[in-house]
């Protein structure tokens, strides 16, 4: 209601033809009840007349909205404004501005991104989205929804040129260790195998996306979102993970003291000396069990063990 | 009591906890500042010691970094056991498992919630899984529920099938699985509608082999296994229904597709992610598993669709340093929910590896260490009870029952029978029946730290909540079909 503290629905003339209808508690003592506000109480009782009669109309829009402004993780009151925003032809440009104010207001709230997608579908055009996804990115650089949704917008609308590729550079800039850009950054470089566009299964690409992550690596040693990256590169283009033998031995050197610099170089060196020397595969895993990563000691003796090794004698 | 008037008396004993630690370690005059004398009592385990704990200092900080050090700095006292918040301590020198505490905590959330819970008024149902699920854990019997249960859901299902959050709510996923899953555990299932259940089950299955969460709602892999769950514990048929929008592109069954659906959601991290493309996340790494874990037994059905090797060394590295908990994703915070999304992921992979591996693999991760971060991290102190993402955050049911099925994982051991039958006469799916579950050895509580008071009870690996439940669903609705409805 545009003013719900001076009218209600009941004394509304507007909303005199509906019979609310009430909430139906669920017996005498209901687990988990919760005391509604009576503002909200009553939105409800008339929304609930509306689905009933599946009644599409401009009151019925501005119903859901004094919903969602009470309860933004109303799923169903979502659903249903969409229904109607498409059966009355409702004006999609503002529902997306009145959407992004609710978005900007209860960010972790993910109902909106479906009800987004819905209506920039409708309107078949993504303009001004990739703004406002930033905007959310902005308070939240890991917020999961918005990059899912970031990733429906690239595929509808083919999205997929140097913008969004200096977009996620930014945001590993910004934070090297932003794991959900790392994952973004993959799903652009390899997002459209099935199109027919190779991804790191091309040498240069791959080359450029090894180089790109060892330069990240340089900055932070210890951060596992490039060394995980690199991984997945070398396995998708078909090379063993040798390939990436002398980066690791630069972060992960036993031979001299202070030489392992990155528990994930160490991890990364271990795997790849098991295809050459085992022993040597097994002194790289005793040194992560027993000093660079000791939370892990267990699965590092289950790799021991995976390459016929016994455990480490000293715990 | 009010929740203010609780919160003052948790701060005031908070308060007094750090008096009477000041004069503890004054009385011995200890040659270092600090609690030493405990550590001498009970050695720090290696992750905890001071040469782990001043690895790779990091030079170059961002916001992710900080936000490390932030919860690194809240959690150290209490793994260290220099502030154990005034909780009475094991003979381990951690804090008991405050049962009766998280107990009463749990049946709070069962009571009448005041006006802001109106953001859970589509999410009810949670409520009374979590409720029920957390308190079996605890040993409670859930049974005095039972009517109360059955009057409460009824009004939330619905005519064209499944259950919504509330009453005139749209019919959902979620909601349906935690009604269901609700309903079993009073042994109310009757009251669900098994009929129009598949109808709309068939509804939301996808041509691309996957699930939407409602119709017309977003897609994920959440929704696959709540549809999972529905099917066989309900025993419905297999078959789509004729109106299923799937069999236009020719699927005939519910698990038709599924599996390379759930293959493409396998990111180069080895996780997994909600949607295909997704980053790679601990929640949806069991929703996988567990449905790939009713369609078959896990150790044919996993190998088929999921990389093994790859998960396990991602799930491994979830584990944070020095919290001991599990993150969710790489480079995210330990938070007590994972602890059930990963922790009790473990049970499932390790099924995967077959009959001899299965007992070979068990230790391959810390569940001391996990046991460690809930008992000094996540439990509530003072008089409310209940259990917590992390010190900063408030006790809720959602993280004090996950953050006790994750207990459950680390405390007991949890086996697959590879002899088993996968499917009954009825053509049902019965690989998700074929587990046992083991208490831990007087050795294994002393590795972990616990005393029998601090024991939790078992979990069902792929339904988490009791075995008790499962049995007795198993063999329910056993003709399949349609009969009386
Ligand atoms: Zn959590």
């Amino acid at each position: 209601m545009s003013d719900p503290d001076t009218e209600s629905y009941s004394t509304s003339p507007a909303w005199s033809d509906v019979t609310p209808l009430p909430t139906n508690p669920g017996g005498p003592n209901p687990l988990a009840a919760i005391a509604y506000a009576p503002a909200y109480e009553e939105a409800m009782s008339y929304l609930r007349a509306l689905m009933a009669a599946n009644e599409h109309s401009t009151r019925a829009l501005e119903l859901t909205e004094d919903v969602i402004e009470q309860n933004p993780a109303h799923y169903t009151v979502w659903l249903y404004r969409a229904s109607v925003l498409f059966g009355i032809d409702a004006d999609l440009r503002a529902e997306l501005e009145w959407v992004s104010d609710v978005a900007r207001a209860h960010q972790k709230n993910y109902q909106i991104w479906n009800h987004r997608m819905m209506i920039v579908e409708k309107l078949g055009s993504p303009e001004g989205e990739r703004e406002f996804v930033e905007e959310m990115f902005a308070l939240d650089g890991k917020n999961y929804h918005v990059w899912s949704y970031r990733q429906w917008l690239v595929r509808r609308f083919g999205l997929w040129g140097e913008r969004e590729r200096g977009f996620v550079e930014g945001m590993v800039e910004r934070d090297v260790r932003n794991n959900s850009a790392w994952n973004y950054r993959w799903f652009l470089v390899n997002g459209r195998e099935s199109e027919g566009v190779p991804g790191v299964k091309d040498e240069g690409v791959k080359r450029e996306e090894v180089e790109y992550a060892a330069s990240a690596v340089a900055k932070a040693p210890q951060n596992p979102s490039p060394w995980n990256y690199l991984r997945g590169v070398v396995r998708a283009s078909g090379g063993g993970l040798g390939e990436l033998k002398g980066l690791a031995s630069e972060y992960a050197d036993l031979t001299r003291p202070g030489g392992v610099r990155s528990s994930h170089a160490l991890d990364l060196l271990a795997d790849i000396l098991a295809d050459e020397d085992k022993n040597k595969a097994g002194e790289a895993l005793d040194a992560l069990a027993s000093t660079y990563d000791p939370i892990r000691k267990n699965y590092w003796e289950y790799r021991k063990g995976l390459l016929g090794l016994p455990a480490a004698s000293v715990a | 009591m009010s929740p203010k008037a609780d919160d003052a008396l948790d701060n005031l004993l908070m308060e007094k906890a750090k008096i009477v630690e000041l004069s503890d370690s004054e009385e011995g005059g200890p040659p270092f500042p600090g609690s030493h004398l405990k550590r001498d009592v009970h050695p720090l385990p290696p992750w905890l010691t001071s040469p782990a704990l001043n690895l790779f200092p990091e030079e170059y900080a961002t916001a992710s970094s900080d936000a490390f050090k932030k919860v690194r700095n809240e959690c150290l006292p209490h793994l260290l056991g220099e502030d154990n918040q005034n909780l009475p301590l094991n003979k381990y020198g951690l804090p008991h498992l405050r049962r009766e505490q998280h107990i009463n905590f749990l049946h709070s959330t069962l009571g009448n919630l005041p006006a802001p819970y109106v953001a859970l008024d589509a999410a009810r149902p949670w409520l009374f899984y979590w409720g029920f699920s957390g308190l079996t854990v605890l040993g409670e019997d859930v049974m005095q529920y039972r009517q109360r249960l059955i009057e409460t859901v009824r009004p939330m299902q619905n005519l064209q099938g499944g259950y919504g959050g509330g009453h005139g709510q749209f019919s959902h996923c979620a909601a349906s699985y935690a009604c269901v899953l609700s309903l079993a555990m009073v042994n109310g299932l009757e009251e669900v509608n098994r009929n129009t259940m598949w109808h709309w089950l068939g509804k939301i299955k996808q041509p691309n082999g996957g699930f939407r969460m409602a119709e017309n709602a977003e897609m994920d892999i959440r929704g696959a296994y709540c549809a999972f769950i529905m099917i066989t514990v309900l025993n419905l048929p297999l078959e789509l229904p004729p109106s299923s929008p799937a069999r236009h592109a020719g699927l005939k069954t519910f698990d038709d597709g599924l599996g390379e659906y759930i293959r493409s959601l396998q990111t180069y991290e080895g996780g997994i992610g909600a949607t295909p493309g997704d980053e790679a996340h601990g929640a949806y790494a069991f929703l996988a598993m567990g449905c790939l874990s009713m369609i078959d037994a896990p150790n044919k059905i996993i190998p088929k669709y999921i990389d093994t090797s790859a998960l396990l060394r991602w799930m491994a590295c979830q584990q944070t340093q020095p919290e001991g908990g599990y993150a969710g994703r790489t480079n995210k915070l330990v938070d007590s929910c994972y602890s059930q999304w990963i922790g009790g992921t473990w049970a499932l992979l390790q099924a995967a590896f077959g009959a001899g591996e299965q007992e070979s693999s068990e230790n391959v991760w810390n569940k001391q260490a996990l046991v460690r971060y809930l008992l000094t991290c996540a439990q509530q102190p003072g008089k409310k009870g209940g259990m917590r993402d992390k010190p900063s955050a408030k006790p809720d049911g959602y993280h004090t029952t996950y953050a006790l099925a994750g207990l459950s994982a680390a405390m007991n051991h949890y086996h697959y029978d590879t002899e088993a039958p996968t499917r009954s006469e009825s053509g049902r799916l019965t690989s998700g029946f074929n587990w046992s579950g083991k208490s831990p050895t007087p050795e294994k509580m002393e590795k972990l730290g616990v005393e029998e008071s601090d024991l939790v009870g078992y979990v069902h690996p792929v339904y988490v909540m009791p075995f008790k439940v499962v049995e007795n669903f198993s063999t329910k609705f056993e003709k399949g079909g349609f009969g009386k409805e």
